[in-house]
């Protein structure tokens, strides 16, 4: 008897099996009945999308999810991803060719110059200037997802030169007298002054000049001129080279090597990742470091305030370069892109209802109507009271893992600003260090001149493939080259071993890119 | 008590010594993250390394257990493991035990396991599998690919063609049919190899995440390694952001809500481990052994 029971459950348990997969099957099979049938304009659309998420998820059924179905008349199904493994899952469902209508990318990396070739994704040529928060996305940002005259993405919205840019603790340069540095010199001098003079005071020798993790990152670039990303210097030949090759980063290493040999760069810096980076910083220990107006993380500055209540951090504002140059680059202008199923050209009323969600996600809403008087931005947030509140002015989201929001489930719900500062980031922050630390890198940034970056309007299929491999050589000898392991003489044959493993490929694909697009030297915004 | 000579006492205490030492190394990054849940952040941003934190917080553990999404995940993760252990026992168990008598094709069958143990097909040709097969987005798709694990296999048929064949003879004598054998007879016999198996199998399904990822696409049928990997993730990728165009806009769970969730994942299936240990060694070596 005994084992009859046990003899049901094994038969029970593969019953349930059988049953369960056979449901799955089912609610694969009803998703893909609604799709494909005739266009209709009162037909009520199913629209898949697959978009990453770094941190939390909204939940399937959520409020926010019914908004939309309400508000759209659709019957929208997302589903989202962990960024970490989202490649991953995005090539087998790419290759599974079960693709959804919207895919929603990080950006325009090699997979997505594979499959636009291939054919996979709409091209948006005559669509984008119909709706108006596409219109307003710049030619020369365009380039950067147009596959041969085709575009095939809607990129996001980023600000155009708030980038992270090197900050400074004011109250430690009070202390010892110091002004804010204006070159290089000044700068090492400081840091070392940081160092050896105990800037905060407790009698100890707990302090240093520049936080620094690995691959010499942020790598305190005081303007384009040294920047490792700025496509800004040209070789022998006349040719546009990254900065990361060029002269004035050779200098710019020997300048880091000096300064670690004083001991004030993070001293294990190659082996700390980013996190650990910013403890040293925010801990109080470092007193160099980088900020930037968006996103910045205000459970580490309320770690800082804690700890000292009396901290000040000010914008180190762009040196002057040697050739008279002085500014910061300017960010490629996008950040994520959105792209539709090639399969939707035989459904326009389909493609005009998800362009009309985009383009409503990315309506831009000044600072001082993001309240419920603004019907737009009271929907987005999912209504007064429920989505978010308002507190001493400012907007508080609910957690997007409730998913009460309609921006918490769109594919684009960034605002597609007229300008940087009329996104007003700085006014958004709760802990007053922050909020100060903000203003005055949007005041910085609205100050000065940013370079644009020619090395985000072209792309160049060897850069796609090999450019993250000869990244970490660079940064791998450069890393030796300031730890003193390695002479900086060395640095030409450096210079021609990255070449010899593609770089030169790259410099020359690179090129002939930017004569295609008409460049004509580097332009200053 | 024998006496002991002092070369032999000073190779004891080498021994202790050394082995202490291995084990310190291998417990204390684990002490350090429970130290660290259990630590308020500003300890932790003050101190550079926080082997017993100064006051004790729970703040950590709220979080996490405030979090809808975690506490399910749990569940998710236990349901997962228990149905497949259970699965992979009775599909190693019954095709280890065919393998082991004499029937037609058994060689074949067995090269073509020996096959899979040495070749994979990949994420992609898998992922179909899966999707035509109609398991996505349904928890037997972390289940049923992987419901024999070749090598787990081939050692628990090892183990029943080493039982002596007069037990077989002997209960087909008094009337068992091959089922009655495997079911009373061999079965029995087997539970320490049975244990070290649920053991293996039983960790395999709590660590998975990347089946997870790929076969299931709502956040609610995601087991707590997805979850867990996403928390911990989102403070990986600022490492990237080197060039500082990728924004900063999803704050990381602070790390000591990271420890916390670490200390969450792992704790339950470590538990397991003393109830199956004393068969896991004996098992792990049956089978390698034949008469």
């Amino acid at each position: 008897m005994h084992c009859r029971g046990k003899a049901w459950a094994a038969a029970a348990l593969a019953g349930a099996i059988i049953v369960t997969s056979a449901c799955g099957g089912e609610d694969e099979g009803a998703g893909r009945t609604n799709e494909g049938g005739a266009p209709d304009g009162q037909k009520k659309h199913t629209i898949t999308m697959i978009d990453f998420r770094y941190g939390a998820f909204p939940p399937t059924g959520g409020k926010g999810l019914q908004m939309i179905n309400e508000k759209f008349n659709v019957d929208f199904k997302p589903q989202y991803v962990v960024r970490s493994d989202y490649d991953q899952k995005l090539s087998a469902i790419v290759a599974s060719g079960d693709i959804p209508d919207i895919i929603v990318m990080e950006g325009p990396d090699s997979n997505f110059y594979k499959w636009a070739k291939q054919g996979a994704f709409l091209p948006l040529n005559e669509l984008l200037d119909k709706y108006p928060t596409m219109k307003l996305i710049p030619d020369n940002i365009r380039k950067a997802v147009t596959v041969n005259g085709k575009i095939y993405a809607i990129q996001k919205y980023l600000t155009e030169n708030y980038q992270l840019t090197p900050v400074i603790r004011k109250d430690w340069l009070d202390r010892l007298g110091l002004a804010v540095p204006k070159n290089y010199d000044e700068l090492k001098q400081v840091a070392i002054a940081f160092t050896k003079n105990d800037p905060d005071g407790n009698g100890k020798h707990d302090t240093y000049g520049l936080a620094m993790s690995a691959n010499i990152n942020p790598s305190y670039a005081m303007g384009a001129y040294w920047d490792l990303e700025a496509w800004y210097h040209q070789n022998a030949d006349g040719q546009l080279i990254p900065g990361m090759i060029s002269e004035a980063r050779k200098q710019h290493i020997a300048w880091l090597a000096d300064l670690y040999k004083e001991g004030a760069i993070t001293k294990d810096f190659a082996l700390l990742n980013w996190a650990q980076t910013n403890k040293e910083f925010y801990s109080g220990k470092a007193g160099i470091f980088i900020g930037t107006p968006r996103g910045m993380n205000p459970t580490y500055m309320q770690g800082l305030v804690d700890l000292s209540p009396n901290a000040q951090i000010v914008p180190i504002p762009p040196f002057q370069a040697p050739d008279g140059s002085q500014g910061f680059v300017s960010s490629p202008g996008f950040y994520g892109i959105v792209m539709l199923n090639a399969k939707l050209a035989k459904e326009p009323d389909k493609v005009a209802k998800i362009m009309e969600m985009i383009d409503y996600g990315r309506k831009f809403v000044p600072l001082e109507q993001r309240n419920a008087g603004n019907a737009d931005f009271d929907w987005l947030n999912g209504k007064e009271g429920q989505g978010y509140t308002i507190e001493n002015g400012n907007v508080r989201r609910e957690v997007e893992e409730k998913g009460l929001a309609p921006i918490n489930y769109l594919p684009d719900k960034t605002m597609w600003a007229p300008n940087d500062a009329a996104n007003g980031y700085s006014k958004e922050y709760t802990v007053p260090l922050l909020r100060d630390l903000a203003a005055s890198l949007e005041k910085m940034h609205g100050e000065t001149k940013h370079l644009v970056n020619p090395i985000n309007e072209v792309f160049s299929e060897t850069r796609a493939a090999k450019d993250t491999e000869l990244s970490r050589f660079l940064y791998t000898e450069q890393t030796k080259m300031i730890f003193g392991e390695k002479p900086l003489s060395d640095w030409d044959a450096m210079v021609k071993e990255w070449s010899d493993k593609g770089g030169a490929q790259i410099i020359k694909e690179v090129n002939e890119s930017l004569k295609a697009n008409g460049y004509a030297g580097p332009q200053w915004k | 008590m024998r006496h002991r000579t002092w070369g032999e006492r000073c190779i004891d205490i080498a021994n202790v010594l050394l082995l202490g030492f291995i084990a310190l190394a291998m417990l204390a990054p684990f002490w350090y993250v429970a130290a660290v849940s259990f630590a308020s952040y500003k300890e932790f941003l003050q101190r550079d390394i926080v082997w017993f934190p100064k006051e004790w917080v729970l703040s950590a553990y709220e979080y996490i257990f405030a979090s809808e999404s975690f506490v399910r995940s749990v569940g998710v993760t236990v349901l997962v493991t228990v149905i497949g252990t259970a699965v992979n026992l009775a599909c190693t168990s019954t095709f280890a035990y065919t393998l082991s008598r004499p029937v037609i094709g058994q060689r074949v069958m067995l090269v073509l396991v020996l096959f899979t143990l040495l070749f994979s097909a990949g994420m992609i040709p898998t992922y179909l599998i899966v999707k035509e097969t109609g398991l996505l987005n349904s928890i037997w798709a972390l289940i049923l690919p992987i419901a024999i694990n070749p090598f787990n296999l081939i050692v628990m048929r090892q183990f029943f063609v080493g039982m002596p064949g007069e037990l077989h003879e002997a209960a087909v004598m008094d009337g068992a049919n091959e089922l009655k054998v495997f079911w009373n007879i061999m079965l029995p016999l087997s539970k320490p190899s049975l244990a070290a198996f649920a053991l293996f199998y039983a960790v395999m399904h709590w660590n998975n995440y990347f089946t997870g990822i790929l076969y299931l696409n709502e956040p609610e049928k995601w087991p707590i390694q997805v979850i867990l990997r996403q928390m911990i993730v989102v403070g990986e990728a600022q490492t990237a952001l080197g060039s500082g165009h990728i924004l900063l806009e999803h704050a990381p769970p602070a790390e000591t809500v990271q420890m916390a969730a670490i200390i969450v994942a792992t704790v339950p299936i470590l538990v397991v481990y003393p109830f199956l240990q004393k068969h896991f060694a004996k098992g792990v070596m049956l089978g390698s052994v034949k008469g």
